[in-house]
C-alpha cells in the first residue's frame, strides 16, 4: 500500500557536532548509510523530499542508487540557517500532512508505520538519551497523551525530532523547528524507539542500536 | 486557468527523451562532432550562443524539412506531455533550439512556444537570425513560475524562477544548473507529481 502523505528528510546540516567531515546522511552504520536505512523504512511513501545542502551532489548521489523518486529541495543557506529552515523548504508547495523526519534519526519501522498511519498532527517522542535533549512535557487526556511543552530544562521525556503537521503550518526561516511548533500544542503525543546521532558517543550507540532494531527485524 | 503559476519547459532533455541535434547528426553522419558540442554545452564548458551557432552551421546543409521530419520522430516524455496537455493554457516550452526545426515538434506540443530563430530560403537555413536567452525570456513573466530544465542554458531561467527545477531524468543536470535550482528530480513520474501539487 502506497501512502499519499510527504516526508521530508532533513540531510542540509554539516554535521559538525560528530565531527567526520561528512554530512550525517552519509555516515556508514553497519555497512549502510544512514540515508539508506531511512529510505528502506520509506517505501511506501510516494513523495519524499531530501532537503540537501552540504555535500549535496554526494547525498544526491547515494539516494539516487537506492531511488529515483525522490524530490530534492537545495538549502543554499545552509550554513547559515537552522533545521526550521530546511523544514519550511522541504514542506513547501506540498499539500496536506507533511512528516518531518531528521536526516540523523534512525526509528524502529514498526513504531513508524504507526506514526505514518495516525491521520493528524503529531509529535512522536521517546525516552531522554541524547546529550543536549529538547524535552517535551507529555500529559494524558482520557486515554491519549499529548505534547504540553517543549523546554531545554524541563520535562518527563525527549522529543525525537519526528512531527507531522499540514503543509502550510510549517513556514519559518530561523530557529528551531520545536519553535516552531511551539504555537501548535498540545499536539498529539506517539511514542517512538529510535536513535539520534549528534555526537561520537551517539554514533557508537546507534551501531548496537541499527543491530538489535533493525537487523534484528529484518533477520526475523 | 485552473492555475496560478506558469509552468517553463526547457524541450531537449525535459520534454524530449533525447537531446535533438546528435539525433539529427546521426541521421546526417555528422554524429561524432555534434554529440561533443552538444555534451559540453550541456556540461557549460562552451557557451550556448558559440556551440549553437557552431551546430547550426554544421547541420544548415541538411534541407529544414529532413530536420523536421527527424525531429517529429524523436520520442517525447509522455507523462510530461499530459500533464503539458492538461494544463495546455499556463504552460510554456522555452529552448533554444531554432523555430524551423522545432517548429512542427513545438505545434505538436500545443502550447506557447520560445524559440532561436533563423531565416530560410529555398528549404535551406541562410542565418541564425536571434538565439533564444532563457533568462530574458523568464524575466518576462509575471506571477509565480516554475521553471523546468537541466542544461547550463537553462540555468538563468531556473535562477530567475519561483522554483527553479532541475531535471535529471534524461541525464544529470549541469552543475551551473544545481547550484541555482531550488528543487531537483530525475524520474518524470515523480516530476509530475511535484508539478501537480501545485495546481
Amino acid at each position: 500500500m502506497s501512502v499519499s502523505k510527504t516526508v521530508v528528510i532533513n540531510c542540509a546540516g554539516v554535521g559538525s557536532r560528530l565531527g567526520l567531515g561528512i554530512t550525517k546522511a552519509l555516515i556508514e552504520i553497519e555497512g549502510k548509510p544512514l540515508i539508506a536505512w531511512q529510505l528502506e523504512m520509506l517505501e511506501e511513501v510516494n513523495d519524499i523530499r531530501v532537503v540537501v545542502g552540504y555535500q549535496a551532489d554526494q547525498v544526491i548521489e547515494q539516494v539516487l542508487k537506492i531511488r529515483k523518486n525522490v524530490t530534492f529541495v537545495f538549502n543554499h543557506d545552509f550554513l547559515t540557517t537552522g533545521t526550521a529552515a530546511s523544514l519550511s523548504l522541504g514542506a513547501r508547495y506540498a499539500q496536506g500532512m507533511v512528516i518531518s523526519l531528521d536526516g540523523d534519526l534512525l526509528v524502529h519501522p514498526e513504531d513508524f508505520h504507526t506514526f505514518l498511519r495516525y491521520p493528524y498532527e503529531s509529535i512522536g517522542y521517546c525516552i531522554p538519551s541524547t546529550e543536549d535533549p529538547v524535552l517535551v512535557n507529555v500529559v494524558q487526556n482520557g486515554s491519549e497523551e499529548f505534547i504540553s511543552h517543549f523546554s531545554r530544562e524541563h520535562g518527563n521525556y525527549e522529543w525525537s525530532g519526528l512531527v507531522q503537521m499540514d503543509a502550510t503550518k510549517l513556514s519559518m526561516t530561523s530557529g528551531h523547528v520545536y519553535q516552531l511548533l511551539e504555537q501548535y500544542i498540545p499536539i498529539k503525543a506517539i511514542p517512538v524507539r529510535c536513535q539520534e546521532i549528534d555526537t561520537p558517543s551517539d554514533y557508537d550507540a546507534a551501531i548496537v542500536w541499527v543491530q538489535n532494531n533493525l537487523i534484528a527485524i529484518n533477520s526475523r | 486557468m485552473s492555475t496560478s503559476w506558469s509552468f517553463l519547459f526547457d524541450l531537449d532533455g525535459t520534454i524530449t527523451q533525447k537531446e535533438i541535434l546528435p539525433i539529427i547528426a546521426k541521421e546526417v553522419g555528422l554524429y561524432e562532432e555534434i554529440q561533443k558540442l552538444t555534451e559540453d554545452t550541456i556540461k557549460g564548458v562552451i557557451p550556448f550562443h558559440e556551440s549553437f551557432l557552431k551546430r547550426v552551421e554544421l547541420l544548415k546543409e541538411v534541407p529544414v524539412k529532413v530536420v523536421q521530419d527527424i525531429v517529429s520522430n524523436v520520442p517525447l516524455n509522455e507523462k510530461t506531455l499530459e500533464f503539458i496537455e492538461e494544463n495546455r493554457d499556463s504552460c510554456y516550452v522555452v529552448t533554444g533550439n531554432l523555430d524551423v526545426w522545432v517548429g512542427p515538434l513545438c505545434n505538436y506540443i500545443g502550447v506557447k512556444s520560445y524559440t532561436s530563430r533563423a531565416e530560410v530560403e529555398d528549404g535551406f537555413i541562410i542565418r541564425v537570425t536571434d538565439v533564444l536567452e532563457k533568462g530574458k525570456i523568464a524575466r518576462s513573466f509575471e506571477g509565480r513560475f516554475i521553471a523546468i530544465g537541466e542544461g547550463n542554458n537553462d540555468a538563468e531561467m531556473i535562477k530567475e524562477a519561483t522554483i527553479g527545477l532541475a531535471y535529471g531524468g534524461v541525464h544529470s543536470p549541469a552543475n551551473s544548473v544545481l547550484a541555482c535550482a531550488s528543487h531537483a528530480i530525475y524520474e518524470e513520474e515523480q516530476l509530475c507529481r511535484f508539478l501537480r501539487q501545485l495546481l
